[in-house]
């Protein structure tokens, strides 16, 4: 098991960094003004509900923002805009998803850490072995018989 | 050479820490805030500007507060037991502060005939009240739910913000952030 430590890591990091590729290689269409609607709908967090987006949630507040992004998306403005108006009257607080893009580095980043750590707690077994005590002198064998025989008397 | 402070030994030790220390501040940072404080990107910012018609159906607008401190207080008739809890506190700040300041309410996705009821049921009041059909007053000031409460300055800063009902404690905290003693 140890042996297949580093080719497993390896395979692992080749399966992440070929998944990476295959989303940025992915053809993109260009999306309709409802699809923007929906995407920046999907981004915004239901102000009077729990976990729930604007897209998702039925709510009077919910279907009120929602008109605002179509009125806003007809106006001429960029999904970036418009989220950006939101983040200005609610706060960061009514993302769904982290505004930096350094935090969506962190869960791939911790999942390369982890399976370096787990490499190297599986690898660390091929030090060389400690040496054999040495048996025991003639004379103490011969003290350890005598104590046997003791005893058995 | 193996000891206590063998290679292995160390690492070991400093991923407790380094698991540990970010895993308490979060727990410490995110168990120990106020939900209730959600902090609002308008205060310290002007009043996001406003115009309609009001339950009594005259026109009021956001430069009808010009001057004058001023209370925008946010709530709805099926805001229950919250606005009904509030509704004494308000009625108590118009009697010992209405010359010093103004309070406006605004509903939030409500309709007239439920806020006439009430206010028929728990008391009418002086001050007037924005129907705010579109709810585009509610999203212009970030609200995430009635009852929800603005103290704004006589030059029409956002001095503070409350969700939840308000307690005459807290009407005189806002009170005096505004410079008027309780």
């Amino acid at each position: 098991m140890r042996r297949l430590a580093l080719p497993i890591a390896v395979a692992a990091l080749l399966a992440l960094g070929g998944l990476v590729v295959v989303e940025l290689l992915r053809p993109s269409v260009a999306p309709t003004q409802a699809d923007q609607a929906r995407q920046v709908a999907a981004e915004l967090r239901c102000p009077d509900c729990q976990a729930l987006s604007v897209a998702e949630s039925q709510t009077a507040s919910a279907a009120a923002i929602r008109r605002q992004i179509a009125e806003q998306l007809a106006a001429g403005q960029t999904p970036g805009q418009i989220r950006a108006y939101f983040v200005a009257r609610y706060g960061e607080w009514i993302l769904l998803a982290p505004p930096s893009p350094f935090a969506w580095w962190i869960p791939p980043l911790a999942l390369v850490v982890g399976i370096g750590l787990f490499a190297w707690w599986l690898g660390r077994g091929h030090v060389a072995p400690a040496p054999a005590p040495a048996p025991p002198a003639g004379g103490v064998r011969q003290q350890i018989r005598d104590e046997v025989e003791r005893l058995d008397a | 050479m193996a000891g206590p402070f063998a290679r292995g030994s160390v690492l070991r030790w400093l991923l407790v820490p380094v698991v540990l220390v970010p895993l308490g501040w979060l727990l410490f940072t995110g168990l120990g805030s106020d939900p209730r404080n959600l902090p609002s990107p308008l205060v310290g910012k002007p009043i996001p500007v406003f115009a309609g018609t009001t339950l009594e159906g005259d026109r009021f607008s956001s430069a009808d507060l010009a001057g004058k401190p001023a209370v925008i207080n946010f709530w709805a008739s099926y805001c229950i037991p919250s606005c009904v809890d509030e509704h004494p506190v308000l009625l108590d700040l118009v009697a010992r502060h209405g010359d010093e300041v103004q309070l406006v309410g605004v509903l939030v996705n409500d309709t007239p005939d439920g806020a006439r009821g009430f206010l028929d049921r728990y008391g009418q009041v002086s001050w007037p009240t924005m129907l705010n059909p579109d709810g585009g007053i509610s999203i212009d000031y970030g609200v995430t739910g009635p009852p929800e409460t603005f103290f704004v300055d006589a030059d029409g800063v956002v001095v503070s913000r409350h969700i939840g009902p308000l307690t005459r404690a807290l009407v005189d905290e806002g009170l005096a952030s505004l410079g008027i003693a309780p």
